[in-house]
């Protein structure tokens, strides 16, 4: 469960984020919706703890982000923006890295593995070295680092940006377990379809501040559009 | 412990990397190589230099002077000329100047000695001639030889004045009031010296060479990779995952200037170093000596460059900032050659000039105080950890995670 009640940041004169403030439901998949530069990223980096925001609050599962970072982010499983990985290290390598870095157990952190590899369909890409994964290889390994802890709250960062359709889909239908599974799953994107597609709950955000919350029934009743693009740009504009 | 999964990783992929390795290996065989080859060079111009042999075009006209030069260990090569002589004078005429300048720029002889066809004649007669000495300046290699040559005659034409006096009844210290003697404690000696202060210079030097290549890839490199903020995402504090990448580049640092110490012993082992009276005596004390000097060097130099290489954004950067910080170890070799006093207290505390005394002892054979090993040390170990310091709070900054 993440809660965000707010949350200024500014960046010299830039004020990034301005007031924003809303609720992620264990359960469900919550969407932030925004142009680029609207602020979704800077939200985000704020409750994975490597932001410290001016002013409100930040809480995962209760825990005050911005006072005990570092069990904030143990409650967290985080996909950020970038990739960011070594060429010169396999996926398995990647992964188990991460398993390491949140203390797992070595029995443990295989078994979890394995079953990652199962799940993300990566049998073929996780003894080779990264250098040279495409798009979609490198984001499954991104997945797979930031689930290997199973932890309650997922945190993601545009997590389909130019991913194929087979890659999009498989990564739809492990967001999909994991809310069945009660978790809470935290994303951002630009794009319409994928906000559609898969979210709960939509938060739109604009110049750093939240335009409208709900459902994506409740965007089109409050603002009498069917489809979300045109709801996205009617509340755009009106902010 | 958790900074061990970090050193661990940045090891297994610092292993793969050529470039990482590349410098790991190459540079410590650059030093002991070299100080081999300028050792070997030394000891050959010393042993030319104990045996010359001089030529010499109209030795049969010095008669007394050639005895003594060959009484003083100069081996006399009789030169004949070919062209013609001068009939009109009594010195040599030009085309045999010309012969001769020929045969010294063709390298049949470095030098050669002249002597005109009266100088018996005008030494018998108590008056005085001109002797030549041809050389060619810029050939070092033989300078000594020409300065010996230089000193025997100009010895012998002191003692042909003093006989020449004592006959006329003068006392020969008249004419010399002064008297200087050189009192040469080996030249050789002072060379082979100043060689082995480079060994110092080569091990600190390898302490920053070797363990760059890492320290460089752990940060600019994982920032440039965009790898930084995803591996900040993870629960573990600044400290530990700078400590763990800081400790990656130290193994590195640490197995380069380990190589570095046992090649460059290997090859002063190599070097007939009693030739040139050097008593070079390595036991495992002295090891373990150097040993214990130096591998703090291994944590600071890393140290540095961790910091540093937070700062820069990319591999380009992080080049650029480091090549001054690897003008660093030059400090302390040039303050040794420039400095002229003592070791004083103070100097254990400034990084590296410490270390680079102790090894500057060791290497010539003296045994340091144990006061002094402890003291740089701990001085260093301090620094490092400073440093250290400094790089988990830059890691702490904004700027420094996201760009």
């Amino acid at each position: 469960m993440i809660e965000v009640q707010n949350l200024t940041k500014s960046f010299k004169d830039l004020v990034a984020v301005d007031g924003v403030g809303f609720h992620a439901r264990n359960g469900a998949i919550t969407g932030l919706l925004g142009h680029n530069g609207a602020g979704k990223s800077t939200t985000l980096r704020i409750l994975y703890g490597l932001l410290k925001a001016d002013k409100g609050r930040a809480m995962v599962d209760g825990i005050d982000v911005m006072t005990e970072p570092l069990k904030a982010q143990a409650e967290i499983g985080v996909m950020t923006d970038a990739h960011g990985l070594n060429p010169r290290l396999t996926a398995r390598e990647h992964i188990e890295y991460f398993a390491r870095l949140r203390k797992m157990e070595k029995t443990e952190i295989q078994r979890r593995i394995d079953e990652l590899i199962v799940t993300l369909d990566m049998s073929e890409i996780a003894d080779r070295r990264a250098e040279g994964f495409s798009q979609g290889e490198k984001m499954k390994v991104c997945l797979s680092r930031s689930l290997v802890h199973d932890p309650q709250n997922l945190i993601m960062d545009e997590p389909t940006n130019g991913l194929d359709v087979m890659t999009t889909r498989s990564v739809r239908s492990i967001l999909h377990k994991l809310k069945k599974d009660n978790k809470c799953i935290l994303l951002s994107s630009h794009i319409m379809q994928e906000i559609s597609a898969l979210c709960d709950e939509i938060i739109v955000i604009a110049d750093g501040k939240v335009l409208m919350q709900g459902t994506l029934d409740e965007l089109a009743r409050r603002t009498n559009e069917s489809d979300l693009e045109e709801a996205f740009m009617k509340i755009t504009r009106q902010g | 412990m958790m900074w061990s999964i970090i050193t661990r990783k940045e090891l297994k992929d610092a292993l793969r990397d050529r470039r990482a390795l590349g410098a790991l290996l190459l540079f410590p065989i650059l030093g002991p190589v070299m100080i081999y080859f300028m050792f070997n060079m030394i000891i050959d111009i010393a042993e030319e230099a104990g045996e010359v042999s001089l030529p010499v075009i109209g030795a049969q006209y010095a008669s007394d002077l050639i005895d003594y030069l060959e009484q003083n260990g100069i081996e006399i090569e009789t030169v004949n000329l070919n062209a013609a002589a001068n009939p009109d004078s009594d010195f040599y005429s030009n085309a045999q100047l010309e012969e001769i300048s020929v045969a010294i720029s063709s390298r049949r002889f470095d030098f050669v000695l002249l002597i005109p066809e009266k100088f018996d004649e005008l030494i018998g007669a108590s008056r005085s001639s001109n002797i030549e000495l041809h050389m060619e300046s810029t050939r070092t290699t033989a300078a000594p030889k020409i300065g010996r040559v230089d000193g025997l005659i100009q010895a012998w034409g002191r003692e042909t004045a003093a006989l020449r006096l004592i006959a006329r009844g003068v006392n020969p210290a008249v004419i010399a009031p002064v008297n200087v003697v050189r009192v040469d404690t080996a030249s050789q000696q002072s060379r082979v010296q100043s060689i082995l202060g480079m060994v110092p210079f080569f091990v600190i030097m390898a302490a920053f060479v070797c363990g760059m290549g890492v320290a460089v890839d752990v940060t600019a490199g994982e920032r440039e990779r965009k790898s930084l903020e995803p591996l900040l995402v993870n629960p573990v504090p600044r400290y530990t995952i700078v400590i763990g990448k800081w400790m990656a580049a130290v193994v590195f640092s640490a197995v380069g200037l380990v190589l570095v110490m046992i090649l460059n012993f290997f090859s002063l082992s190599l070097v007939p170093l009693e030739e040139v009276g050097i008593v070079f005596n390595v036991g495992s004390l002295e090891i373990i000596g150097v040993l214990v000097t130096t591998l703090p060097l291994a944590l600071f130099a890393p140290s540095i460059q961790i910091f540093v290489g937070i700062f820069a954004k990319s591999f380009k950067d992080a080049q650029a900032y480091l090549s001054f910080i690897m003008m660093l170890p030059m400090a302390p070799f040039f303050f040794n050659m420039l400095n002229t006093q003592d070791r004083e207290f103070w100097m254990n505390f400034v990084p590296m000039l410490g270390q680079h005394m102790l090894l500057t002892d060791v290497v010539r054979g003296e045994t340091p105080e144990i006061i002094d090993f402890l003291l740089a040390g701990l001085s260093l170990l301090f620094y490092s950890l400073l440093f250290v310091y400094g790089a988990s709070q830059l890691m702490k900054r904004e700027r420094i995670i996201f760009s």
